[in-house]
């Protein structure tokens, strides 16, 4: 007993205080993935199965609707294409260099339940795949999060509601930036440390600011659903709902790295560009933002 | 009684298995916090029935696969299962007499301690839902009771 009870504390230690421990976690997470592939079999066996019984109808509304979906979407390609060439010329002429289109990889999630009281998922691909710390992961919609731990076939990944993780986020109205916060299992986010005068509504749309360097910068968080000014605290309490389906997506997207220099450049300029006048009235929210990664 | 030692102990490691997968198969959100302790008690039952076959050793790596597995923090579920088979190996045989509502009893505890300790180390704020998982796994006793000496029964391991 004393002796489990020194190792426990010991692996405890080890495992929160130093980093000793990454390559016997990826080892040990390579050896228990089949146990975990083996927990998603019934789920991906109904998924098969529902998938092979659809009827012929079903199938034929399902693709009428995406080729409409299609058409609409490459509609607005076009649109794009010619802002994104506007916007590539107008920074040029700014000189600073800023890519606005990531590579992406699809992975897709195992369906199993870890522990409820971290927001984790376990992607599909892992090392042999290049995927590394901290990379973003999307979905169709917006930011999933990031991932925290990767294993040879296998990662793991801190989803925007894990109560340790946060992201760096800007309001797309007026560009102020601020912090998104999770808040645990079935919450929405949080958004943190905005005094009361702070020019937040309901209905803002947050995107990722790219400070930090963690995350791309543009893409959607998500949305504010509640503002609140209570008496005798310091801060606002501003409730954020997620904009990526964090619940029910089974793809997700990985950005791929070759962006990370090109953050390095455009961070101070996007300071200096601050012709945001929301910056100007907020001095406590431009302070410089760390984002608080996951810490286990 | 010369009883003859089968060698069975794969069936507990079965045993052990499928609880670690019944801790990974994935319920709705609702139910989460409802899903009972399934390698805790399972680990208990064995204790209980088997102490010399079931020791602290064989709780300690079932707590660390379970922190493996489910991402946690190294240690904390291996810390919890081991102290948690500890008292049962040193009440087994007052717990074996006991009648079943009362073993209930005994479990409800012993999965209060595994779960406050588990508790302890994450970063969530105290909610009584979290507590939920004490109560199903309760009540799942008995059945667990029941199937696992079926199984301690018919595979006869000893």
């Amino acid at each position: 007993m004393l002796l489990a009870v020194v190792a426990s504390l010991l692996l405890y230690f080890l495992d929160t205080r130093l980093d000793y421990f990454k390559p016997v976690r990826m080892t040990l997470s390579t050896v228990v993935y089949p146990v975990q592939k083996l927990a998603s079999m019934p789920d991906d066996f109904t998924t098969w199965f529902t998938d092979f019984f659809q009827g012929h109808r079903q199938l034929r509304e399902k693709i009428m609707k995406l080729e409409a979906q299609n058409l609409t979407n490459s509609v607005r390609m076009q649109k794009m294409q010619a802002l994104e060439s506007e916007n590539m010329r107008l920074r040029e002429l700014l000189g600073s260099s800023f890519r606005l289109q990531e590579r992406v990889q699809v992975a897709e999630l195992l369906s199993v339940d870890l522990d409820p009281f971290y927001q984790h998922v376990i992607i599909d691909k892992g090392e042999t795949f290049g995927v590394y710390e901290g990379q973003p992961v999307l979905d169709s919609l917006g930011v999933m999060g990031q991932v925290a731990e990767v294993s040879q076939f296998s990662s793991r990944v801190v989803l925007l509601t894990d109560p340790s993780h946060s992201i760096p986020v800007q309001i797309v109205r007026n560009g102020l930036r601020a912090v998104v916060t999770g808040r645990g299992l079935g919450e929405n986010l949080q958004m943190e440390f905005l005094p009361h005068n702070a020019d937040v509504r309901v209905g803002d749309l947050l995107v990722t600011s790219g400070l930090g360097g963690r995350f791309p910068v543009g893409y959607p968080v998500g949305k504010v659903i509640s503002v609140n000014f209570p008496q005798g605290k310091s801060f606002a309490e501003i409730t954020v709902i997620p904009a990526a389906r964090l619940a029910t997506s089974r793809e997700v997207m990985l950005v791929l790295p070759g962006e990370k220099i090109d953050f390095g450049i455009t961070f101070p300029l996007q300071i200096e560009e601050s012709d945001l006048p929301a910056l100007e009235e907020q001095p406590a929210a431009d302070e410089p933002i760390t984002p608080s990664e996951e810490n286990n | 009684m010369v009883l003859v030692k089968s060698q069975h102990s794969s069936v507990i490691y079965i045993t052990l298995l499928f609880a670690i997968l019944l801790m990974l198969v994935p319920l709705p959100d609702t139910l989460r916090y409802a899903r009972p302790e399934w390698v805790a008690i399972t680990l208990i039952y064995w204790a209980m029935a088997l102490p010399q076959r079931v020791s602290i050793g064989v709780a300690w790596f079932t707590g660390l696969m379970m922190d493996v597995v489910t991402g946690g923090v190294l240690g904390i579920h291996a810390f919890a299962y081991a102290l948690v088979i500890y008292l049962v190996g040193r009440l087994h045989l007052q717990i074996r007499q006991y009648p079943l509502w009362q073993q209930a009893f005994t479990i409800l505890s012993l999965v209060s301690l595994v779960h406050f300790i588990v508790m302890l180390s994450s970063p969530i704020t105290f909610s009584w839902n979290h507590w939920l998982t004490v109560l199903t796994s309760t009540l799942v006793w008995p059945f667990v009771y029941a199937v696992l000496r079926k199984i301690r029964r018919s595979f006869q391991v000893s």
